[in-house]
């Protein structure tokens, strides 16, 4: 079968018989969180605990995805509390 | 369809290309013997290249591993493949050895990547990095880490959904999906072992609760939070990105414990402990850290100085043997303990624990082997067959050890075994030629 070079994911999308069900599922899951995520941080800079409140969602969840979003350039880290002890990050726009 | 591909002479074949493996690989190449050197890791470097600094002289890493990975990854005499597995090891004759060589795809042609990172950008998934120890999310089309070797792209195929954004957005088109498994059969002369150590899951350990209190991590996954290279712009704890302020570690985490199957002591954690701490305490200068240890056990060159340099930063150390660890709803951890000194049962709160895990044997290597038999020691560790007059020796004629695949060791000790093993190969490849 002739690949055409740069749309090789096709072929292995045919040959496979489709996407893995876990690939979709945390594909979506992360879409989701994302949306939630970047929609909550559009109105206030906001730390992890508050961020977790406003979302209903565990904090140590939270925290994992939110730094993903740093990393991809979503979400960057803003000032630090007057303890010293928690960040607020805001959307990298 | 797996394709077979024709068979391939090397002088030495290196099974792991961390530290020690990638030493030997060097020495037997320095001296003209060409080296196929095969890691299962997406890059070479091993688990040095992911730390952060070294006891006892604190010095950086990544700047002693990058250098050494560099010039393994440019010498005439060494063809790596990463991704890659051996097997079916068989000596044949007196000379030579036959081996199977399984090649997992990367879906991306490592001489064509830029590394430019527009692929990692378009993906659209997100899963756990395995090279931040699960810290943080990576996308499916990633570069491992940012000082891997080779520095080049690989598709996470269980995790990736084939949108074929990462090839849309690939402007060299390395990206191809239609690579598949090798299966490479080679023949060699001599074979070194550098299959290094696994580090022990503390999940097999519950009271001390890790995987349930997220506030509880291991020393790795601290490291990579002190690292240059670290995945957070500073320490922070994984519950709620609080900046911790009183930290404790809990020495020998599956290691000097009969009860959990390991008896021996993994001999790097009270100074990579230490190490730490130090790290900490300049990174973080009002923390409080605390070691809970049964014994400090620093035995090698200028580990009793750094340990007193140490204590005399302000760490913290208690002679205790951890009960159990419970969580307060703040996240923060309650540490029940026995204090050996005074017999007496103590609690504390700590808002952080590092557990120092100990050192274990990488599993199936013995299996690499068909005909002869790999001898392992007690331990399960690859055998020396004569610890005193030739300790890279294994019951093998032509098969030698380098480093921890041998046994717990520290860095400087895996360096010096693995000149050891590249020793004994070249003397046995000057023999049988």
């Amino acid at each position: 079968m002739e690949v055409e070079k740069g749309k090789t994911a096709k072929y292995l999308r045919e040959k496979l018989g489709g996407v893995p069900e876990q690939a979709k599922h945390n594909l979506k899951e992360f879409n989701s969180i994302k949306k939630l995520m970047l929609e909550a941080l559009k109105e206030e800079d906001l730390t992890v605990i508050q961020l977790s409140e406003k979302l209903n969602m565990p904090t140590d969840k939270v925290f994992y995805y939110l730094m993903s979003l740093v990393k991809y350039g979503f979400v960057k880290t803003g000032d630090i509390d007057d303890m010293d002890e928690y960040y607020t990050y805001k959307l990298n726009e | 369809m797996e394709k077979n591909i024709d068979k391939t002479s090397y002088d030495a074949l290196v099974i792991g290309a961390g530290i020690a493996g990638g030493e030997a690989a060097l020495n037997l190449a320095n001296t003209g013997y060409k080296v196929l050197l095969v890691d299962k890791e997406l890059s070479v470097g091993g688990k040095m290249i992911m730390l952060s600094k070294v006891f006892p002289t604190l010095d950086c890493s990544a700047c002693i591993t990058t250098p050494k990975v560099s010039e393994i990854s440019r010498h005439s005499n060494i063809t790596i493949f990463t991704g890659a597995q051996a097997s079916n090891i068989r000596k044949i004759g007196e000379k030579e050895f036959t081996a199977r060589i399984n090649k997992q795809p990367r879906y991306v042609h490592i001489e064509d990547c830029t590394s430019c990172q527009l692929c990692e950008e378009a993906c659209p998934v997100s899963v756990s990095d395995q090279y931040q120890y699960g810290l943080i999310g990576r996308k499916a089309a990633f570069i491992p880490f940012s000082i891997c070797s080779p520095k080049a792209a690989a598709i996470d195929i269980e995790n990736c959904t084939l949108c074929g954004a990462c090839e849309r957005a690939c402007p060299t088109n390395c990206i191809d999906f239609t690579m598949e498994p090798e299966i490479i059969d080679i023949k060699v002369k001599t074979v070194v072992l550098a299959t290094g150590f696994k580090l022990f899951d503390p999940l097999d350990i519950p009271r001390y609760g890790y995987g349930k209190f997220k506030n509880v991590i291991t020393a790795m996954q601290m490291e990579r939070e002190i690292a240059p290279t670290r995945p957070f712009n500073t320490i922070l704890r994984p519950k709620d990105g609080k900046v911790p302020d009183k930290i404790a570690y809990v020495l020998c985490v599956g290691s000097r414990d009969a009860s959990v199957g390991n008896p021996i002591c993994s001999q790097i954690c009270c100074m990579y402990s230490i190490k730490q701490a130090q790290l900490l305490m300049g990174a973080l200068p009002m923390a409080d850290v605390t070691i809970y240890y049964i014994n400090i056990r620093s035995f090698g060159k200028g580990f009793e100085e750094f340990y007193q340099q140490a204590k005399g930063m302000g760490v913290n150390f208690v002679k205790g043997k951890i009960g159990r660890i419970t969580e307060k709803e703040n996240g923060n951890l309650i540490l029940r303990y026995e204090d050996i000194n005074s017999g007496k049962l103590q609690e504390e709160e700590h808002d952080m624990v590092i557990l120092s895990t100990g050192v274990l044997p990488n599993e199936g290597i013995s299996e690499l082997f068909e005909g002869d038999t790999l001898g392992l020691d007690k331990f399960n560790f690859i055998g020396q067959s004569d610890a005193l007059a030739g300790p890279s020796r294994t019951s093998i004629d032509g098969v030698f050890v380098a480093g921890t695949a041998s046994g717990p060791m520290d860095i400087p000790d895996s360096i010096l075994s693995a000149g050891s093993a590249s020793s004994e190969a070249i003397s046995y490849l000057i023999q049988h030629s």
